[in-house]
């Protein structure tokens, strides 16, 4: 058997006396394309947050490719070949498009440690910068700030430095949220073009454009999973009604 | 990222003016204030290494200046080392000071870390205080004569001016080649967003240790000067006092940019040196002219004047778009 890309054992998260996560176990094998579904509050970006390493879990344990991160902090995790987008948008709203992506690429190299390397005078890195915008369809707005950009391709971006940094586990939430109907497709038709090496886990409340990405679903409710399958498995499930309608 | 070519020719107006000023102030006192004022500079160019391009504001900066200030006369005066080890050593001992004030205030944020650096400042201004068998307490540590490099008589004003510019240049040239390199734009990206920093690899505490450190190397270096000019050093130096005059001079001339602390110190420094001569309650001007600079230029005078620029500019062109300092495109030098 080949060692899942994401492993999640017995996650727990508690804020104060809240559980935001309660016994969460999972496994993402490679390549997959997994979807987290859940109404607003069921934990799923907390999740996230766990599996990113933005805080520990209260219990339970996390390994990506086979290595135990639960106590690593969330850079030591990027380094091992994780990305992830933010559900509110975290960029750098006075740069360019294309300083945002410098930032991203620079995140994986020792030069963010070098005093003296003037990163204006490295060609290559900017050349990669611009073919990882126009790889997302926002070469031409490279030299805009980003406050000077629409939401929908701001969205783009987010993917976009996430993608920079060539990573195997792939987090993204929310990445159609806010998005018109157009902007929907080119973002949609953006991630169906993301190879197969890369495994995705994807928090998305847009039914159609989720089931039509997925491999496998989970859903989540109270922090909890409730069902887990494939797209039929979970549709014909009468929990995933309930989560949903409540009855 | 190429600089605009008003800011080179900003910066080619103020080297010119820099290097003209003993040839135009002829008098000895005002070439003294023009060197207290370079001294003042470095300092407030390390500090805003800290608040403009860190996001991390520090009431304890005036450390670096009084620990390398009281080991430079001590060693020198009062140990029997040469100048060169006696600067050496007191460069280095206030960066490691730094590196473990660094871990230390770095283990807060926001509000937290400002009162750490109060505190670690407060407490060595006790020690100064305190310890007179050392530092000579309340009457200060002197003796110190001016060195010699290279044959030059730094106690012509002319000269020491000149010895103490050529440092502000090192300084400036640094500060900018730090501000454009990985280190540097790291710094400026965990000022912004620190959780995007994290997930895009970046070590955060690790990059405001090391921006930590490198602003205290440089208050080090102005702390020498420092000792160098007055030949004098006392707990008023590293008091709470001096830490907030040197971030009112980052915050008056505009944080983030590399001339607006020179600015801010030129500013502060006139008006404690030469206002106060004319004026008993100067104090009072310098909060005026503070509150006019927060509530005219909040961004600070130096890209204050620049938005004001280039609203004249636009205006001039007939162009009628609004320059907003907050999303301004275009960065002040």
């Amino acid at each position: 058997m080949t060692t899942p890309v994401l492993e999640v054992t017995g996650l727990y998260r508690y804020f104060g006396g809240l559980p935001a996560v309660r016994d969460v176990t999972m496994r993402v094998p490679a390549g997959e394309r997994r979807l987290l579904l859940g109404p607003n509050g069921a934990g799923k970006t907390t999740f996230f947050n766990l599996i990113a390493g933005d805080f520990p879990p209260s219990q339970g344990a996390i390994r990506i490719f086979g290595q135990d991160v639960t106590r690593k902090s969330a850079n030591e995790r990027t380094h091992l070949g994780m990305a992830r987008t933010y559900q509110i948008i975290t960029l750098f709203p006075k740069n360019t498009l294309l300083h945002n992506v410098i930032i991203s690429l620079v995140g994986l190299r020792d030069t963010r440690f070098n005093p003296w390397s003037d990163l204006r005078r490295q060609a290559a890195l900017w050349d990669e910068a611009r073919a990882t915008l126009a790889l997302v369809g926002l070469g031409h707005l490279a030299d805009r700030t980003v406050a000077e950009t629409s939401y929908g391709e701001q969205r783009r971006l987010e993917i976009a430095m996430a993608l920079a940094q060539k990573p195997k586990l792939l987090l993204l939430d929310e990445p159609l949220a806010g998005l018109s109907a157009d902007e929907r497709q080119d973002v949609q038709r953006l991630l169906q073009s993301i190879p197969r090496d890369v495994t995705i886990v994807m928090i998305e409340h847009d039914m159609d454009v989720a089931l039509a990405f997925a491999d496998v679903i989970t859903v989540m409710q109270h922090g909890q999973v409730v069902v887990e399958g494939s797209r039929a498995d979970v549709v014909a499930d009468p929990k995933t009604r309930e989560v949903y309608l409540g009855h | 990222m190429r600089a605009p070519a008003s800011n080179i020719l900003l910066w080619l107006i103020a080297l010119a003016a820099l290097l003209a000023l003993p040839w135009v102030v002829t008098s000895e006192y005002y070439v003294n204030i023009a060197s207290q004022i370079v001294i003042a500079a470095i300092l407030a160019l390390s500090l805003n290494l800290l608040i403009g391009f860190g996001g991390m504001i520090s009431l304890g900066h005036a450390v670096y200046l009084g620990v390398a200030a009281y080991l430079s006369i001590y060693l020198t005066a009062h140990a029997g080392f040469g100048h060169l080890a006696g600067a050496l050593i007191a460069i280095g001992a206030t960066t490691m000071l730094a590196m473990l004030f660094g871990y230390l205030a770095l283990r807060a944020s926001g509000l937290g870390f400002l009162m750490i650096t109060l505190a670690l400042g407060q407490i060595l201004w006790g020690v100064a205080y305190r310890w007179a068998s050392l530092t000579g307490g309340d009457n200060g540590l002197g003796g110190l004569k001016r060195p010699h490099p290279f044959g030059l008589n730094l106690m012509d004003p002319t000269i020491f001016y000149y010895f103490v510019l050529f440092f502000l240049g090192i300084a400036l040239w640094c500060i900018a080649r730090f501000i454009q390199s990985g280190l540097g734009q790291s710094l400026q990206g965990t000022r912004d967003q620190p959780r995007r920093m994290r997930a895009l690899g970046y070590n955060v505490w690790l990059i405001q240790w090391l921006s930590f450190v490198c602003a205290g190397f440089w208050g080090a270096v102005a702390g020498l000067l420092y000792a160098y000019y007055h030949q004098f050093v006392s707990p008023q130096t590293l008091h709470l006092t001096t830490s907030a005059e040197t971030l009112l001079m980052v915050i008056a001339g505009g944080t983030g940019t590399l001339l607006g602390p020179v600015v801010g110190a030129a500013l502060v420094i006139i008006l404690k040196n030469v206002v106060s001569a004319y004026i008993t309650r100067w104090l009072i001007l310098l909060g005026v002219i503070f509150v006019a600079i927060v509530l005219f230029m909040p961004e600070g005078l130096v890209p204050g004047i620049m938005r004001g620029v280039r609203a004249l500019r636009r205006r001039l062109r007939g162009d009628k778009m609004t320059d907003a300092p907050s999303i301004a495109k275009e960065r002040a030098p």
